[in-house]
């Protein structure tokens, strides 16, 4: 507990940050409502985000982590997907949505997710390689089953820094671009609950943090 | 040392904007102007080349101080191993965009300070693992024996250190790049009066579906700024 005690003051110093946010408005500007409606289409992103990687990387294995096209994957910024997506959406299908901004994050995601996965994965060689296909399986399983809610916890506000671009490209208004809108309508209490869930992830991914030392 | 060449483009940073000349706005691509004129009259392909050499010289600029301070974290006591998973607990830009949207847009001499602090927590993970290898090896006692002091010592592992961050080199510099690309994209970068990449990619990349010129260049110096430094690291 102790060892966790800089951090949570941390924590503490950027609620209270949130909550003694400077300035003020020179109108009066009522808290934007929470975006409900983006709700569903996150669920649904982050549902995918939650399988997509951990399948891809249960059946290519830890070796995944070493593709080169992987990384080329990975290396153009969220921004650049969005913008690709904007480009080349059909005019005929109307202005992109929400199908558009899941397609976009996964987009922007996945590479990283899944080499992140596959570098977190035991090495696999020369056991339970040896003992056959159905061991390293088994093997992937476990480990992966171990990481997925620590990876989840650690994950969650890159996807969340993701969506908040993508969601400006779309000019769609979702949970990223509400963090963004409660800063500058100076919302107080919307700020101080999101660095609390930001903090609870924190908390829920510090034994990841722990095994890797 | 080959990863290091966005160093090469520091002197970029120190270059003037392109002079304005709205009667010529948006001309076609001819013999002058490759890529033709954007609309406030200057050279497309200018403009692109000295936005992306600026981009990158500014994320060579960050990912450097970056990795200073993270040698500096990661050479520092366990007190504050903590803190620092906090910082790391949300990217870069999670933090810098509300700062920015309060501020109403960060100029580049207060926005490289900002990704280096927020870009060293992450980096420093990586080195403090290499650092307590060091320390644990005959090669870090033996100084010890020979009666090197801690000042001493630090300089004669230096080239060391300089190795071990060159390493990490291309995963800040890809970091600070894109933070501050997206931070300018996003309308949060420098002013109206610096031309920045994020701003140039949100005017030219939507034009990708009318087939302009421009956009394909601009799509092309991304991919490039993104491999240009032959991948990041694959994971051990």
């Amino acid at each position: 507990m102790s060892r966790a005690l800089p951090g949570l003051a941390v924590w503490v110093a950027a609620l209270a940050l949130a909550w003694l946010l400077p300035g003020h408005l020179w109108h009066a500007a009522r808290p934007a409502p929470f975006p409900l409606e983006a709700l569903g289409p996150a669920s649904l992103a982050l549902g995918l985000m939650a399988a997509l990687p951990p399948l891809l990387v249960y059946f290519a294995g830890p070796s995944l982590a070493r593709r080169r096209s992987l990384s080329a994957l990975e290396a153009p910024p969220d921004l650049a997907w969005a913008l690709l997506l904007l480009a080349l959406w059909p005019a005929a299908a109307g202005p992109p949505g929400w199908t558009a901004w899941t397609a976009a994050l996964l987009a922007a995601s996945l590479p990283s997710e899944a080499r992140w996965l596959a570098s977190a994965l035991p090495p696999e060689s020369p056991f339970p390689q040896a003992w056959g296909a159905q061991a390293a399986r088994a093997s992937r399983r476990r480990s992966l089953a171990r990481l997925l809610p620590r990876w989840l916890a650690a994950r969650l506000p890159l996807w969340l820094t993701a969506s908040l671009v993508v969601e400006r490209v779309f000019g769609l208004p979702g949970l990223g671009s509400d963090w963004m809108a409660r800063v500058i309508a100076r919302d107080h209490r919307g700020l101080a609950l999101w660095i609390l869930a930001f903090a609870l992830l924190w908390i829920a991914a510090r034994p990841l943090e722990r095994e890797a030392a | 040392m080959k990863r290091l060449w966005p160093l090469l483009l520091l002197p970029a940073l120190l270059l003037p904007e392109l002079a304005l000349d709205p009667f010529r706005g948006g001309a076609p691509a001819d013999l002058h102007h490759w890529l033709g004129t954007d609309a406030l009259g200057r050279d497309a392909l200018l403009r692109l080349l000295l936005a992306s050499a600026r981009a990158a010289g500014f994320a060579s600029l960050c990912a450097t101080a970056a990795l200073a301070l993270a040698w500096l974290l990661a050479l520092s006591g366990a007190s504050a191993r903590s803190a620092l998973s906090a910082l790391r607990a949300a990217p870069a830009l999670l933090w810098l965009i509300p700062l920015a949207a309060l501020s109403g847009g960060l100029e580049r001499p207060v926005l490289a300070p900002l990704i280096a602090l927020l870009l060293a927590p992450h980096l420093e993970a990586p080195l403090r693992v290499k650092a307590e290898a060091l320390r644990r090896s005959p090669a870090w006692a033996v100084t010890r024996i020979q009666g090197a002091t801690g000042p001493r010592r630090l300089i004669a592992w230096a080239p060391w250190a300089a190795r071990e961050a060159s390493s990490l080199f291309p995963s800040a510099w890809l970091g600070a790049l894109w933070t501050e690309v997206t931070l300018s994209a996003l309308g949060l970068g420098p002013g109206p009066q610096t031309d920045t990449f994020g701003r140039l990619l949100m005017e030219d990349l939507p034009k990708l579906a009318t087939g302009a010129t421009s956009a394909w260049a601009a799509l092309f110096a991304v991919l490039a700024l993104a491999w240009g430094l032959s991948f990041p690291e694959p994971a051990p």
